[in-house]
């Protein structure tokens, strides 16, 4: 066999990822300084690629939805996602850290508190994106959260409230029930979270909620709350 | 971009490159359903697939000023990104397929039928009659090698035959198909 050949047989075993891992390294660096390697390897492309001939799936419209509501149109919510994503390490540890301060907050509230002569005005956001809406109150008198949800087609996936303080970190606030409004209790420490100015988020996530705590779907949903009235 | 009936890929890949929104939506709604297809064959979990698909149109919006038409067509380059995008997915959940491959030793039909290969006019059918001109295991190696990330050594361990014979079929199998698609 010429070495013609064994170019080619060796851009046909890239292209279709039949190389040992050194293998495919060395010979995607030989695609770089070797041009005539770098063609052949383009042509085998095509012919893999060929391989899918016969695949096709219609995808369900809410895919769409998701990328479209990650485009830069949304772009604070874009920069904090890739916040949330690159941070995501940093973000537990901080949430860990802070769930600790949350602790030793909460023993000391059961302490006598100075009783509040007035009642905080309560809160509301409404949370808009390429479609459907979410309307938040929060008392923070009682720490009640009522939430309702419109015209969101979330598929399967579970749609997750997020808060996101002033240190970029997103703290759950819960899965939302997609056909009817809702309240509970906002959980501690991302109901200190909850302050006029602070932006909230919805995401998609797999149903049941985010598996690890940040959100891992796409933003969908963004709005800022303010005090009511 | 408006689209015409005219509207190449590429074009709108040039575009997408700019920003161009509209642009990226024509991309969207002419190759999601193929680039749908890949990602379910390699993922067979719908959800991930999904997933995979909505990585791959961001890395498009992102990256469509990498595309270079000097080395390929606008479909190569959406599927192959597709491919590994699912690919490097499968490795992460480390669920890689692991079944065996009965390697049947079924024969090839030996005589190409002139009037379907004059029809095999585009790469894409090309390459399906060319496989189909192949021994039927080869052609099954090729496909497990390109959808499911296996590579020699793995063929060789799944189908339960020395890694030399492996090699040396699917070389075979591979000069074959060159000449084929010649």
């Amino acid at each position: 066999m010429s070495a013609a050949d064994d170019t080619d047989l060796l851009a046909a075993e890239l292209a279709l990822g039949l190389l040992d891992q050194a293998e495919a390294d060395s010979a995607r660096d030989r695609l770089r300084h070797d041009s005539i390697f770098a063609h052949a390897h383009a042509r085998w492309q095509a012919y893999a690629a060929g391989l899918a001939a016969n695949l096709a799936a219609v995808p369900p419209p809410h895919v769409w939805s998701a990328i479209e509501a990650a485009l830069p149109a949304n772009d604070d919510l874009h920069t904090s996602l890739r916040l949330w994503r690159g941070g995501a390490i940093a973000a537990s540890l901080l949430v860990l850290l802070l769930g600790v301060r949350d602790l030793q907050h909460a023993r000391m509230s059961v302490m006598p508190a100075p009783v509040v002569a007035m009642h905080p005005a309560p809160l509301v956001a409404v949370l808009s994106g390429k479609q459907g809406a979410v309307s938040v109150n929060f008392d923070p008198a009682s720490g009640r959260l009522a939430s309702a949800v419109s015209g969101v087609d979330a598929g399967p996936r579970a749609v997750e409230l997020w808060v996101i303080p002033a240190d970029g970190h997103p703290r759950s606030l819960g899965v939302l029930s997609q056909d009817r409004p809702g309240w509970r209790v906002a959980p501690a420490l991302a109901g200190h979270a909850l302050q006029p100015g602070v932006t909230l988020a919805v995401s998609l996530e797999p149903a049941g909620g985010s598996p690890t705590g940040l959100p891992t779907g796409p933003v969908i949903l963004t709005g800022k709350l303010a005090v009511a009235g | 971009m408006a689209e015409t009936p005219d509207t190449s890929l590429e074009q709108a890949l040039d575009a997408v490159a700019n920003g161009d929104r509209n642009a990226f939506e024509i991309v969207y709604q002419r190759t999601s359903v193929k680039l749908f297809g890949v990602a379910l064959r390699i993922l067979p979990e719908r959800q991930e697939a999904e997933e995979v698909l909505q990585e791959v149109y961001l890395s498009v919006w992102r990256r469509a000023g990498a595309f270079d038409p000097a080395r390929g067509t606008a479909m190569t380059w959406l599927i192959t990104l597709a491919r590994n995008r699912a690919l490097d997915r499968l490795r992460a959940s480390r669920r890689r397929p692991s079944d065996p491959i009965e390697l049947a030793g079924d024969v090839a039909d030996p005589e190409p039928d002139a009037e379907t290969q004059a029809l095999a006019h585009d790469e894409a059918t090309r390459i399906a009659w060319c496989l189909d001109r192949l021994d039927g295991d080869d052609a099954r190696l090729i496909r497990t090698a390109f959808f499911e990330g296996a590579s020699y050594s793995d063929l060789a361990s799944r189908a339960a035959r020395p890694l030399g014979t492996i090699k040396s079929r699917i070389r075979r199998a591979l000069i074959r198909l060159k000449e084929c698609l010649a």
